[in-house]
């Protein structure tokens, strides 16, 4: 029996199980083949809907799964912390010393909230943690106005177009509430502009012009000082806020500095195209835990697992044929509470977003729904 | 002679763009270390070359690769 095992059960290696799965479904049948997807929680969140939370738009209890129940019957799920990836001996080492050996891996462990890196980061707002998305609800809810500075630490970072939704949607959320003309929005970014693809940047910054968003860039946070109420920068700026939301860095998995897999931020170096960890043929590398220079995002995930679980299979099958991944990614953009827009690109074909409207609010709304039915479950 | 940490492949689209991608790997390098980078197009290499300076890292080597082009950047 050939046995794959997938280390991490967020968004990535849930996909990719539950793809390999229908794959190999005559194979996990006959018990030819094992999927064992390895995990530390037996609660799967949807990360990218925690940006909905503070202004109000979704509840915590939408974006919360129990991943047993999104991961396909014939799959072995393992609730383990993973302490080690031995890809010299092809094995998986959980904490309790169970050593979990594989014909295939695929390593799924993800990129991780850094705060600390920033002094005084935690007095910042920042949906891409759970906890502080629900609290920054409450503090919207009570905000009377003021200077509300947005940040990202450092890139790259999960969700790249999410720091400009978050900003016009605060936006749009303030001038509902009469507060717009109280309350001065500042948005500071590592690199010069608002987003890094430059096509991309000259629609979304005459975006942020017209909704009078001044825009602080570069800008390379240093420290924020939660007494003084300042964040300060590289760049020898100093803001003062009422309120600062941003974005903490982002390292991959304690478990690939462990295993001695990564790079010094914890990224696995890996393939651009056949999406194998360098050097090592039977091991594969998906989502946010990759060092490819692309978009870390739940639909990075998502196009990658098509060929993740399509060269697995082949090297299951014997196929003498290889996929490869053209670095495509989508990612709808919300430009306010009722509007939107989107990128679709890959390597070869920088996106230039349409203008904004309803329909891709909406959209962004229906996908984050279906995730639960038809993404997660790799249903196309 | 410079240590190459890493050689990195930044011709296709990132959304962190080049300057930011490149800016992250920098953080990571010691004194005496450099990063590869494979742009583009001139005009990317132009940029990179125009940041590198005005952040005061040190550019080890620029050279034309097929259509594409090479910065060794560093500290």
């Amino acid at each position: 029996m050939k046995r794959i095992v997938i280390a991490g059960g967020g968004i990535a290696g849930t996909i990719a199980a539950n793809r390999l799965a229908r794959q190999l479904s005559p194979e996990l049948e006959k018990g030819e083949v094992e999927i064992i997807v390895i995990n530390a929680s037996d609660r799967h969140i949807y990360q990218p809907g925690q940006l909905l939370i503070p202004f109000g738009v979704i509840d915590t209890g939408e974006i919360i799964r129990n991943e047993k129940e999104l991961l396909d019957s014939k799959i072995k799920l393992v609730i383990k912390e993973i302490s080690k990836i031995d890809v010299q001996n092809h094995s998986v080492i959980t904490a309790d010393g169970t050593a979990y050996n594989y014909d295939e891996l695929v390593i799924a462990t993800g990129s991780h909230l850094q705060w600390d890196e920033v002094p005084g980061y935690r007095a910042v707002y920042s949906p891409w943690d759970l906890e502080s998305a629900q609290k920054l609800r409450e503090v919207l809810q009570s905000f009377t106005g003021g200077t509300v500075v947005i940040n990202v630490a450092k890139l790259p970072h999960k969700c790249p177009v999410a720091p400009m939704e978050m900003t016009l949607m605060l936006d749009d959320y303030l001038r509902r509430r009469g507060l717009r003309e109280k309350t001065e929005i500042i948005y500071t970014y590592p690199v010069p502009g608002v987003f890094g693809i430059k096509t991309t940047n000259d629609v979304m910054i005459k975006i942020f012009e017209e909704r009078g968003i001044k825009v602080v860039s570069p800008f390379n946070v240093t420290r924020v000082n939660p007494e003084e109420k300042t964040i300060e920068s590289q760049e020898g700026e100093k803001l003062k806020f009422d309120l600062a939301l941003g974005v903490p860095p982002h390292k991959g998995a304690k478990v690939i500095e462990d295993s001695g897999i990564g790079d010094r931020r914890n990224w696995v170096p890996t393939d651009k195209f056949t999406l194998k960890m360098k050097d090592h043929s039977d091991v594969y590398v998906i989502g946010d835990t990759t060092d490819l220079p692309i978009s870390k995002a739940g639909s990075t995930a998502d196009f990658e697992s098509y060929v993740v679980a399509g060269n697995i299979v082949n090297d299951i099958r014997g196929n003498n044929s290889t996929k490869l991944f053209d670095g495509s990614v989508f990612c709808y953009i919300a430009t306010g509470l009722d509007s939107g827009t989107y990128i679709r690109f890959n390597y070869n074909y920088p996106p230039v977003p349409p203008p904004p409207s309803y329909v891709h609010w909406w959209g962004k709304l229906l996908y984050n729904k279906l995730y639960w039915t038809v993404t997660a479950k790799a249903i196309v | 002679m410079v240590k190459i940490y890493k050689k990195v492949d930044l011709t296709g689209t990132s959304c962190a763009g080049p300057i930011g991608e490149l800016m992250g790997l920098m953080d990571e390098i010691n004194q005496g270390e450099a990063v590869e980078a494979l742009l583009k197009d001139e005009e990317t290499k132009n940029m990179v070359v125009n940041w590198a300076k005005t952040v005061g890292l040190k550019i080890f080597e620029e050279r034309k690769e097929g259509n594409n082009f090479v910065v060794v950047v560093g500290k």
